[in-house]
């Protein structure tokens, strides 16, 4: 337990965590004041991917310590840990999403949230093995902007980059998300964060 | 300040890479999607003006990717832990500021300078017409990146903290979206009943312009006069930010940027038709006897005179006086979901149009017919061509002589005179000044876009 708490500390869990919790509040009261067209209509992606995008963005920090080098000295098994590390953080962010649900009622299905935040924070974690936690948002905010902004989907390599913004059960969506959720994972927990 | 200093800091802060990263993926976006910024006369490569708001519509990403590096950059200092060292130096923390933010600008500028360079050599080699109107544009998104940039780098003096990049760069992303979206937008109905929503002021804050939909349409002097003040603010509080050190300096620090807000708010214009404005020279008419077409597009001119002239020739022998004079590019621009107005007295045509734009010679004499017997009412901005091609494809039967299909409506040869034939057999058949009334009819309902004008052609509703 005390293992733990101080490896939440030095990782900045708690600030990441109120930061996940004001934007997913932040971003469900927008969307049921300035409601994208009122009740009725299909589901917008957009606000949901924007609080799982500010969520695994926010606990990409967390993903290399204070100091590596002291790190590495510990005799300790670091790659379950920095798997579970990941997956419990993508687990919480599809939660305080699913929890807000109850405030913004037009937000995403569980299936949605659940590829969004696996595949959003197996990316954060590719970003933090390849450029380390500082800099680890910028790979999924780069490919955030991109879906935004980038025309509707015609051909299978548009769906690949636009996963994010996927309905739930499109086949080249759920790939890519499982991909990136399985490489990142994978990077982060064997390589480490970088530097 | 010696070049040394900068060369230092263009080697130790992120402005390379900020730099780097609003040209390369930019360009890799221009270049690898294939949409709306590649067609017609509004192709970013194509004009001017449709260059810069393309390259500006760009910072809907760039600018939020550029406030979270300056926020990275302005971290810099804590991380370094020996900011107590550098204010024990007598040089002033403002020249240290000056630098960074001085080397961030040059590398940003540079990058976006190079973007709209890359799509100006295009588009020099793609019209004839050069002009100067759309340089604010542009210098007013390079001046979005660099006030982004330095109120990242204030940021990040003033929140020292791992999230502050993050979470600005998300909450730069959130507003250009919600400004785009819900916040920046108002809802309004048609004049034909359909809803739609139009920019309101508090859009114009936001870095990013509307998507592009007439070559003709630039923002108003307005629109950049207000955008400078609000940015003027912004890059004054980041640069205020970068080098206040007491809370009380950092409080201070937030007036210029809720000042040039409020300025902004009061300089912008709030109603739509004077944000995005026509460039009245660009619509100016360069005319070759009857056939006009807009400034911008002066280069087709040649193109269209001998079919534009036989059209209205052949128009003259079949309607007598009651025949269209000129052959004229429309450069009215209405607003989105507006019933177009067309015109007895000239053949209203756009290069967009399908119909025209894919054609030459005999083709566009037929093509430019059609379009005064018969223009098409779909309302602007909806995407459509003829929903029926065979009152078309009678019509310019009738005043050429021939029934032949029509290029460009979106129906294949084999549709358009299955459908035309009968409708054309059936008006031939009758007597001279019959044919007349029930033409007369047609183009009355589809100059006016009320009625239907195969069910005059047919004899139906002519009234």
């Amino acid at each position: 337990m005390r293992w733990l708490t101080l490896y939440a500390r030095s990782r900045r869990i708690p600030a990441s965590l109120a930061a996940v919790a004001v934007s997913a509040v932040t971003v469900a009261v927008l969307v049921r004041d300035g409601g994208g067209g009122g009740g009725g209509g299909p589901i917008e992606p957009g606000p949901s991917v924007l609080v799982l995008a500010a969520g695994a963005m926010a606990f990409s920090v967390g993903l290399s310590g204070q100091d590596a080098a002291l790190d590495r000295t510990a005799a300790i098994r670091w790659v379950p840990r920095r798997a579970a590390h990941v997956l419990v953080a993508g687990a919480v962010v599809a939660a305080m999403l699913l929890a807000v649900r109850t405030v913004g009622e037009n937000m995403a299905t569980a299936a949605f949230v659940a590829r969004d935040s696996a595949g959003l924070m197996g990316l954060v974690a590719l970003g933090a093995a390849l450029a380390g936690g500082q800099y680890a948002w910028t790979l999924p905010f780069a490919w955030l902007s991109f879906a935004f902004f980038a025309p509707p989907p015609t051909s299978t390599p548009m769906e690949v980059a636009t996963w994010m913004l996927l309905p739930p059960g499109t086949a080249a969506g759920t790939w890519t998300a499982l991909v990136l959720t399985v490489v990142g994972t994978a990077a982060y927990a064997v390589a480490g964060p970088r530097r | 300040m010696n070049l040394r200093v900068l060369r230092t800091e263009l080697r130790r802060s992120v402005a390379p890479w900020a730099g780097a990263v609003v040209l390369v993926p930019a360009l890799a976006f221009l270049y690898l999607l294939d949409a709306a910024w590649w067609r017609d006369t509004t192709a970013w490569t194509a004009q001017w003006t449709p260059m810069a708001m393309w390259t500006r519509s760009l910072l809907f990403y760039l600018w939020p990717l550029v406030v979270g590096l300056g926020a990275l950059q302005g971290l810099r200092d804590h991380r370094s832990k020996m900011y107590e060292l550098l204010t024990s130096t007598p040089r002033p923390a403002r020249h240290r500021a000056a630098v960074l933010t001085g080397i961030t600008a040059l590398t940003l500028t540079t990058a976006f300078a190079l973007l709209v360079l890359v799509g100006a050599v295009q588009v020099w080699g793609n019209t004839a017409y050069t002009h100067a109107g759309w340089l604010p544009i542009s210098l007013v998104g390079a001046l979005f990146l660099v006030a982004g940039a330095t109120l990242g780098m204030g940021a990040g003096r003033a929140l020292p903290s791992a999230l502050t990049p993050p979470a600005l760069a998300m909450t730069a992303f959130v507003f250009t979206v919600l400004m785009h979206a819900s916040l920046g937008r108002t809802e309004t109905l048609t004049s034909s009943g359909i809803p739609l929503t139009e920019p309101n002021q508090v859009s114009l804050l936001s870095p990013t312009v509307e998507e592009v939909r007439d070559a003709l349409l630039t923002l108003s002097a307005s629109v950049h006069l207000g955008q400078t003040v609000w940015l003027l603010g912004m890059a004054a509080t980041g640069f205020v930010l970068l080098i206040a050190s007491t809370r009380a300096a950092r409080l201070i620090a937030l007036a210029p940027l809720l000042a040039g807000g409020v300025a902004a708010l009061l300089v912008l214009p709030s109603d739509p038709a004077r944000m995005y404005v026509v460039d009245k020279a660009a619509a100016e008419p360069v005319c070759d006897g009857p056939v006009c077409v807009t400034t911008t597009q002066r280069a087709r001119l040649d193109g269209l005179v001998g079919p534009g002239k036989e059209a209205l020739r052949l128009l003259h022998t079949a309607l007598g006086n009651r025949a269209p004079v000129s052959v004229r590019e429309n450069a009215t621009v209405l607003p989105w979901g507006s019933t177009p107005r067309w015109s007895r007295d000239s053949v209203l045509f756009e290069f967009d149009d399908a119909m025209i734009s894919g054609v030459k010679g005999k083709e566009l004499t037929r093509a430019l017919i059609a379009q005064a017997m018969v223009p098409m009412c779909v309302p602007t901005g909806w995407n459509g061509t003829a929903a029926d091609p065979s009152a078309q494809s009678v019509a310019v039967a009738w005043v050429t002589g021939d029934l032949e299909p029509l290029a460009g409506t979106g129906y294949s040869a084999a549709e358009q005179s299955a459908a035309a034939r009968p409708v054309w057999q059936d008006l031939k058949a009758l007597p001279q000044d019959e044919q007349l009334a029930r033409i007369s009819a047609m183009r009355t309902a589809a100059l006016s876009c009320e009625g239907d004008p195969l069910a005059a052609l047919k004899g139906g509703a002519s009234r």
